[in-house]
C-alpha cells in the first residue's frame, strides 16, 4: 500500500470515528438536557431569582430584595438578585428565558420587549395578584400599568422610573445667541438658523452612530403631525398608514430640519455615538446647543461634568407642530421598567409579596434619590433633594400628558428593532421617504 | 473465562511484540479525536440542523426545510457581506504583509536598540481587540479626536472632512488601519522568528560574491521566508474571515451595510433579530468557504508538501 493511500484510509477512519463520537455526544447531550428539564419543572427549592439590568441602580434593587427577605414569607423563600451587566440585556434575557435557568422575576420595558414571551406562554398574568391585593394596582399610575398590559391581562409591575424624552439644551449657548427654548417647530428652525449664524457648528447634537437617538426625532415628529393614534394603529397592523399624507408631512418636516444643517453636515452624525459620551461632550463644550434624549441624559451629563449639569443644563418639552393632530403635551420615551413573572415560578406567593415592595415609601424614596421618576401615586409627596426641580418638572409633564408613546423599538417586537433602526438612520442620510415608508409598512404587527 | 482472558492476552502480546516498527497505535489519537468531535463536529452538526429550522431561542426550533437557504440566497445584504469580507481580507493582507515583513527582518537583527524598539512595538499585541477599538474610536472622533486637531490633514474630501465613520470608503479605511495597527506586531513576530532561522552562511557567501543589502534581501531572505509568508497569510485569511469585534465596536457594520462582513451579519441575524435559523445558514456557509479557501491556499502554495527551504545548506 502506498503511503498516501494509507493516509487517506486513516483520514476516513478518523472522520468516521469523529462522526460516531459526535452522534454519541449529541444523543447523550439531548438526554442530559431532557433530564435537567424534568428536574427544573420543580424549579430550585426555597428560592426565587430576580433578574435585573446590571448598572449603577442595582443597590436599590438589592434593597428591595433584602426588604422582602426580612418578611415572614421571605424567611421561608429567599429572593436572590442577579444582574446581566452590559447593554445587551434583551439579547441575553431572550436566550435565558428559553432555558431551564429562566428567572422567576425579571426586568423589562413592557410592550414589545415581552410580547414574544407572552406569546410563548412564559408569563404569568398578574390579575390574580391584584385581586388578592388591590394595592398592587391602585398604587401605580393607570397609564403606566397599561403599557405592560396585553389583552385583558397585566404582565408588569413598575419598578424603576419613567423616562420621557425631552429636548435638552446648553443654557449659555442659547443666552449667548439671545435665544429662548423653542415652543414651536418654526421656533426650532429659526433657532437653528441663528445658531449657525452665531458660529455653532452643530446646532443639534445627534448620536447617529447609535441609530436609536435618531428614532426619537421620528417618534415626536409623527406624534405632533399625525397624532398619538398613528403608532397604535400602525402597531395593530394598519401598515397602509405609513404611506398617508400625514406620514409624508412628518417626514418632510424632519427633512426641512436636516436640510437646514441642524445636525451638522449631511451624514456627519453617523460618526458620533451618544453611548460613548461623544454627543454629551459636544453639548457641554458648546459645540452643540441642543440634544433630544431620554431623562437619563441628566445623569449622563452629570457623569461628564457635575457643575454643568447643575448650572447650564436646560430642558424643555418637544416643540409643537401647528396644524398637526398631536398635543403639545404628548410624550414619547420609555414608559417604565417593569418586573414580569415567569409562568412556571414555583413560589407565586413569594413573588406576589416581593412585588409589594415596589410601592413601599422607603423603596420609592430610594429610587427618587437615584433620579428615577417612580410612577406610584405617592411619588409627588416624596420628591425631595437636589434633583427635585428636575423630577417635579418631569412629573408635571407626565401628569398632564394625554398620551405617552413607548419608543418604537420597544413597542414593536424585539425582532423588528433592527429594521426600525436601519429605516430611521437611512432616512436621515438619504431623505428618501419612499424607502422609509416601505420599510415601516413591512414590519410585522405586534401580536 | 480465565483461560479465555489468558489466551487473548497472549495474542495481544504477540501482535504488539516482534520487530514491526510503525506509528503509535491509533488509540493514542483518541483523546484528540474525542475533543475535536465534542467541540467542533458536534456543534457543527447542530448548526447544520438548525439552518433548516426557524428558532428565536424561545421554545423549540421548527423545521422549515430549505426555507432559510432560499431566502438568504436572494438576500442582497448577504451577497454584499461576502464582498465586504473579501475587501477587508484583501486590504488586510496587502497592507499588513509588507509592513510586518520589513519590520520582522529588521527586528531580527541582534542590536540592542532594535530589541528595545521591537519590544515597544509589540505592545498592541498585549491589548484586547475591544480596548484597541474603543481607543481608536475616541482618537478618530470628528469633534475632539485627530480629525479635529489635524484639520489640515483630515479636512479635505479624501478623508470626508473628518467624518470618517459616515462614509463607506473611509469606514473601510479605518477598519483596515486599525487592523493593521493591531495585527502587524503579531506577524512581525512571526517574520522575526523566520528571519532569525536563516543560516548566516548564506549571507556570508552572498557578500563574498558581491551582493548588496537589497540583493541579499531579494535573493536570500525572501525565498528563505517562503513558508513563513504562507503561514502568516493563512493566519490573516482565517482571522479576517472571522473578524468581528473591531467591526462591532468601530462601525457596527455601517454606514448602511458597507462594513457588514459575513461574520458580523451572522451576529446580527442571530443576536439582534433572533433568527437563529438564518444565522446558522451563514455559519455553515462560512465553514464551507473558509475550508475551500484554506484548501486552495495549501494546494497552490505547496505547503502540504512540507518542503524545506534549507535543502542543501
Amino acid at each position: 500500500m502506498s503511503p498516501s493511500r494509507k493516509w487517506v484510509r486513516r483520514g476516513v477512519v478518523t472522520a468516521a470515528l469523529a462522526l460516531v463520537g459526535a452522534a454519541l455526544f449529541a444523543a447523550f447531550g439531548a438526554r442530559s438536557s431532557g433530564a435537567a428539564q424534568t428536574r427544573s419543572n420543580g424549579r430550585p427549592a426555597n428560592k426565587i431569582v430576580v433578574l435585573v439590568y446590571g448598572d449603577a441602580q442595582n443597590p436599590v434593587e438589592q434593597y428591595a430584595v433584602n426588604t422582602y427577605n426580612k418578611t415572614a414569607e421571605g424567611k421561608k423563600v429567599k429572593a436572590v438578585l442577579e444582574t446581566i451587566p452590559g447593554a445587551n440585556y434583551q439579547t441575553k434575557l431572550q436566550t435565558l428565558m428559553g432555558s431551564s435557568n429562566a428567572p422567576d422575576v425579571f426586568f423589562n420595558w413592557g410592550g414589545g420587549s415581552i410580547t414574544q414571551f407572552q406569546k410563548a406562554g412564559l408569563l404569568l398574568p398578574l390579575n390574580s395578584f391584584m385581586k388578592a391585593n388591590p394595592k398592587l394596582k391602585s398604587s401605580f399610575l393607570p397609564s403606566i400599568l397599561n403599557a405592560a398590559k396585553i389583552g385583558k391581562n397585566y404582565y408588569g409591575i413598575p419598578m424603576r422610573g419613567t423616562q420621557p424624552v425631552m429636548l435638552f439644551y446648553n443654557k449659555s449657548v442659547l443666552a449667548a445667541n439671545h435665544l429662548t427654548p423653542p415652543k414651536t417647530w418654526a421656533d426650532l428652525l429659526s433657532d437653528v438658523a441663528a445658531l449657525k449664524k452665531g458660529g455653532v457648528q452643530v446646532p443639534i447634537a445627534l448620536g447617529g452612530a447609535d441609530q436609536w437617538p435618531t428614532l426619537m426625532w421620528f417618534e415626536y415628529a409623527y406624534d405632533r403631525v399625525a397624532g398619538p393614534s398613528f403608532v397604535t394603529d400602525a402597531l395593530a397592523g394598519q401598515s397602509s398608514l405609513w404611506k398617508t399624507a400625514a406620514s409624508n408631512k412628518a417626514l418632510a418636516d424632519l427633512g426641512q430640519l436636516i436640510n437646514a444643517g441642524a445636525f451638522g453636515p449631511s451624514k456627519s452624525w453617523d460618526s458620533v455615538y451618544f453611548t460613548k459620551n461623544q454627543t454629551a461632550q459636544m453639548v457641554i463644550s458648546g459645540q452643540a446647543a441642543f440634544e433630544l434624549m431620554g431623562s437619563w441624559y441628566y445623569s449622563t451629563i452629570q457623569s461628564q461634568s457635575a457643575s454643568f449639569a447643575a448650572k447650564s443644563l436646560g430642558y424643555t418639552a418637544f416643540p409643537s407642530i401647528p396644524g398637526g393632530k398631536g398635543n403639545l403635551n404628548d410624550l414619547a420615551g420609555n414608559t417604565e421598567n417593569y418586573y414580569s413573572v415567569l409562568a412556571k415560578t414555583r413560589y407565586p406567593q413569594a413573588v406576589a409579596d416581593f412585588l409589594t415592595v415596589m410601592y413601599s415609601p422607603t423603596f420609592v424614596k430610594k429610587e427618587l434619590g437615584l433620579g428615577n421618576l417612580t410612577t406610584t401615586t405617592s411619588t409627588p409627596a416624596l420628591i425631595t433633594g437636589t434633583t427635585a426641580p428636575y423630577l417635579k418638572y418631569q412629573y408635571s409633564l407626565i401628569k398632564k400628558a394625554p398620551a405617552f408613546q413607548l419608543s418604537w423599538d420597544q413597542a414593536w417586537p424585539q425582532t423588528d428593532s433592527n429594521a426600525i433602526h436601519t429605516a430611521v438612520a437611512g432616512y436621515f442620510d438619504s431623505l428618501d421617504a419612499g424607502t422609509f415608508e416601505t420599510a415601516m409598512a413591512g414590519l410585522k404587527p405586534a401580536s | 473465562m480465565a483461560a479465555l482472558a489468558a489466551t487473548s492476552r497472549q495474542r495481544r502480546r504477540k501482535s504488539s511484540g516482534g520487530l514491526k516498527i510503525g506509528r503509535p497505535s491509533f488509540l493514542w489519537s483518541l483523546p484528540a479525536i474525542t475533543f475535536f468531535a465534542i467541540c467542533a463536529i458536534a456543534p457543527l452538526c447542530v448548526v447544520v440542523w438548525l439552518s433548516f429550522t426557524s428558532w428565536d431561542a424561545l421554545g423549540s426550533p421548527a423545521w422549515v426545510g430549505a426555507g432559510n437557504w432560499r431566502t438568504l440566497f436572494h438576500d442582497p445584504t448577504l451577497r454584499n457581506s461576502f464582498k465586504v469580507t473579501a475587501i477587508l481580507t484583501g486590504l488586510g493582507i496587502v497592507t499588513q504583509t509588507p509592513v510586518s515583513l520589513l519590520l520582522g527582518v529588521w527586528a531580527a537583527g541582534y542590536q540592542r536598540n532594535r530589541a528595545i524598539l521591537s519590544a515597544l512595538y509589540f505592545i498592541p499585541l498585549l491589548m484586547s481587540a475591544t480596548a484597541i477599538s474603543i481607543v481608536w474610536l475616541s482618537l478618530l472622533d470628528p469633534y475632539y479626536g485627530l480629525p479635529h486637531e489635524l484639520h489640515w490633514l483630515f479636512g479635505n474630501g479624501f478623508f470626508e472632512h473628518g467624518y470618517l465613520f459616515s462614509y463607506p470608503s473611509t469606514a473601510i479605511g479605518v477598519l483596515t488601519f486599525v487592523g493593521m495597527w493591531q495585527w502587524t506586531p503579531f506577524h512581525t513576530l512571526i517574520y522575526q522568528g523566520g528571519a532569525r532561522a536563516i543560516p548566516q552562511v548564506l549571507y556570508q557567501a552572498a557578500a563574498i560574491d558581491g551582493a548588496g543589502r537589497f540583493r541579499q534581501f531579494l535573493y536570500i531572505t525572501l525565498p528563505q521566508l517562503r513558508n513563513t509568508i504562507i503561514t502568516s497569510v493563512v493566519l490573516m485569511l482565517v482571522g479576517s474571515l472571522t473578524s468581528f469585534d473591531t467591526i462591532l465596536i468601530l462601525t457596527s457594520g455601517r454606514p448602511g451595510i458597507s462594513t457588514t462582513s459575513t461574520s458580523y451579519y451572522m451576529y446580527i441575524k442571530g443576536f439582534q433579530q433572533f433568527d437563529f435559523g438564518s444565522a446558522s445558514v451563514i455559519g455553515v456557509l462560512l465553514v464551507i468557504v473558509s475550508t475551500i479557501i484554506s484548501l486552495i491556499v495549501v494546494r497552490a502554495s505547496g505547503w502540504d508538501k512540507m518542503r524545506s527551504t534549507q535543502e542543501g545548506v
